[in-house]
């Protein structure tokens, strides 16, 4: 009977062992970083392959201009505001110009201008928008500084997407990195 | 009576011993074999130097077998993760019964046979071996119209990834871009290899940073129109697109919420450009950072916890972190002086971006600013995100002159070109899904 008792505790003990052991070995599989495998697939199944279809159709959304009674001038009559390479303050060699824009639009008081912000294409598509944008508001700070209405300048940045010049050398670049001038005069008048 | 109860109490102890031999030997013979218990692991893909799977694929027999096998070579070859051994070496006949002789000399550890019939509706089959264990572990059938043989060579291509690796394959997932005909720009989206290239029929001649909504089914990006830069949502589901910030100044799409319920986006509406959040559904906004300069690119992390976004506040572009509400702003990049295009690795335990050195490059970082990592070197390179299963990294690249998308794996390994070639393209990004 005591015997019994002793086969009893060590076996328990060999099964608890035994437990332990096989928890180790599944832990350490988990440690693999592993997830559950798909087990061997005895019944056959089945998948329908399908495809939300991508419609060309798209019901896309119009925006008018809201400058669109106003004509664009052709051609600028007001030379470009050229910036060094990732800058965006207006060097003081461009003052003399915005001087000549604020007095036009002194005389001429029913038109309205829009800046363009541009950028040479080493920088990144979208920071290049951010660095566009904020280039044309340095220019129309430097001209509401001299008067002009803010309501009549609206400021509009192209970034990289609108170069003027195409290729990749340092003339081009300087050319591309700009402030552009558009005169918007009312339609009929 | 004392006997009686020895005698039970003896009966009872036997019972017992029976008892626990009986489990512990069970315990023994399953600790033995313990592929039976836990599945098995066949390629670890978290290890660095993990060995390629030696796999044969049959091509399959019957109307464009060769050329779903074809894709499905190309799919698992270009995880690097399987090395496609030439059927040229195969001594087993596709039609005879697979045996595991066959193949272990030839150190095959994997092969694909199947057939597939049917023309209006295709039809695969397809049983996959494993030549240790000399039994299938995969057999499905696959069922689709022909136009969508690509898509249903893709699936069975994730399966059998799925069976190895034990991870979801990326193989059926998309990348949208920019690109350039004709002088107008327009979305596009194409298959993550390059194929099935299709425009999104968008107003508009200027568009910027598609970003895809978490599930899949959404879409935002910047675009110009009326002389104005607008944020749109375009609805995959409905087919419908919304302006859902139309304010005055330079609006620039950020990425959507994990929830997909609101949006972080740039805009210069109070000046210059700064950082917003935008719910959809009530459409409030809530500005995070202000300063005079530029913060652009903001992106959220996997959690949702924190917007990776690009000031100048320190003099140059860099990549910064803060929280969701604008709080706790952290510097992450120090080196260089051009650094932009953040992008979360699905994890959200890497930040990827352009890192200028020279001309721009792709870079990986930590979001705490360690373990920073260039991963390209030609051209200019820009544009960097994810594949869902953060193995994966699309980019933009000028490096054969004309700009276009690029994939490569995401430790720099196995970059090519998969855009249409002579379509300008770039502002990539893999969709979630």
């Amino acid at each position: 009977m005591k015997s019994g008792k002793r086969v009893v505790l060590v076996l328990m003990v060999l099964f608890a062992f035994g437990l332990v052991a096989c928890q180790k070995r599944a832990v350490t599989k988990a440690d693999t970083g592993q997830q559950a495998q798909p087990q061997t697939m005895e019944k056959k199944d089945q998948e329908k392959v399908s495809e939300s279809k991508i419609d060309s159709t798209i019901e896309s959304v119009d925006v008018k201009d809201k400058d669109a009674q106003y004509a664009e001038s052709k051609e600028s009559m007001f030379s470009d505001i050229l910036f060094d390479y990732d800058k965006y303050d207006v060097a003081d060699k461009y003052k003399s110009v915005l001087q000549s824009v604020s007095s036009w639009m002194a005389k001429n008081t029913s038109a309205r201008l829009s800046i363009e912000g541009h950028c040479d294409d080493r920088g990144t598509n979208e920071y290049n928008l951010a660095l566009g944008d904020r280039r044309a508001k340095a220019v129309k700070d430097y001209l509401v500084s001299l008067g002009v209405a803010a309501d009549r300048i609206n400021v509009i940045s192209y970034g990289e997407e609108r170069p003027l010049c195409n290729e990749q050398t340092e003339v081009c670049w300087a050319k591309n990195r700009r402030a552009h001038f558009v005169v918007l005069t009312k339609v009929g008048k | 009576m004392r006997t009686n109860i020895i005698g039970h109490r003896h009966r009872d102890i036997m019972s017992c011993v029976t008892v626990i031999t009986l489990l512990t030997l069970i315990l023994f013979i399953a600790c033995l074999f313990p592929r039976t218990a836990a599945a098995k692991v066949y390629i670890d893909i978290t290890s660095p130097s993990a060995k390629k799977l030696p796999i044969a694929i049959y091509d399959l027999q019957g109307p464009s077998g060769k050329e779903i096998s074809d894709i499905i070579r190309d799919d698992l070859s270009f995880t690097s993760l399987f090395m496609y051994i030439d059927k040229a070496s195969y001594i087993e006949p596709l039609s005879d019964k697979f045996s595991q002789q066959n193949w272990k000399p030839l150190g095959i550890e994997a092969v694909v046979k199947g057939t597939t019939r049917g023309n209006s509706s295709l039809t695969a089959d397809i049983t996959v071996y494993d030549v240790f264990d000399g039994r299938p572990v995969l057999t499905r059938q696959y069922q689709s119209t022909p136009e969508l043989v690509r898509q249903l060579a893709h699936s069975i291509a994730n399966d059998i990834y799925q069976a190895f690796t034990g991870q979801p394959g990326v193989f059926r997932t998309k990348v949208a871009f920019v690109a350039e005909d004709d002088g107008e720009k327009g979305i596009y989206v194409m298959d993550w290899d390059g194929h099935r290239v299709k425009k999104l029929g968008l107003k508009g001649t200027l568009v910027l940073s598609p970003r895809w909504s978490a599930d899949g089914t959404k879409m935002i990006y910047s675009s110009e129109r009326g002389r104005q830069w607008g944020i749109y949502l375009l609805d995959f589901v409905k087919m419908t697109e919304k302006r859902i910030v139309a304010s005055k100044g330079t609006n620039i799409a950020g990425d959507f919420f994990p929830k997909g319920d609101a949006i972080t986006y740039s805009s210069s509406k109070d000046g210059t450009p700064d950082i917003y959040v935008m719910s959809l559904k009530d459409h409030e906004n809530r500005k995070l950072t202000r300063t005079q300069g530029i913060e652009v690119s903001p992106t959220v992390s996997p959690n949702g916890n924190h917007i990776a976004f690009v000031s100048d506040r320190g003099g140059s572009p860099q990549i910064y972190l803060m929280r969701t509400d604008g709080s706790d702003i952290r510097r992450v990049t120090f080196e260089g002086s051009y650094n932009t295009s953040p992008s979360w690795s699905p994890s959200g335990d890497r930040i990827v971006f352009s890192c200028r050195r020279g001309k721009n490059q792709i870079c990986i970082v930590n979001p705490d600013g360690s373990d920073l990592l260039q991963l390209t070197e030609t051209g200019n390179n820009e544009d960097p995100s994810f594949s869902p299963d953060g193995r994966y990294i699309t980019f933009s690249s000028d490096r054969e002159k004309i700009r276009g998308i690029y994939i490569m794996r995401a430790n720099g390994e196995g970059q090519k070109k998969i855009s249409p070639p002579g379509l300008r393209s770039y502002g990539s990004r893999w969709s979630p899904n």
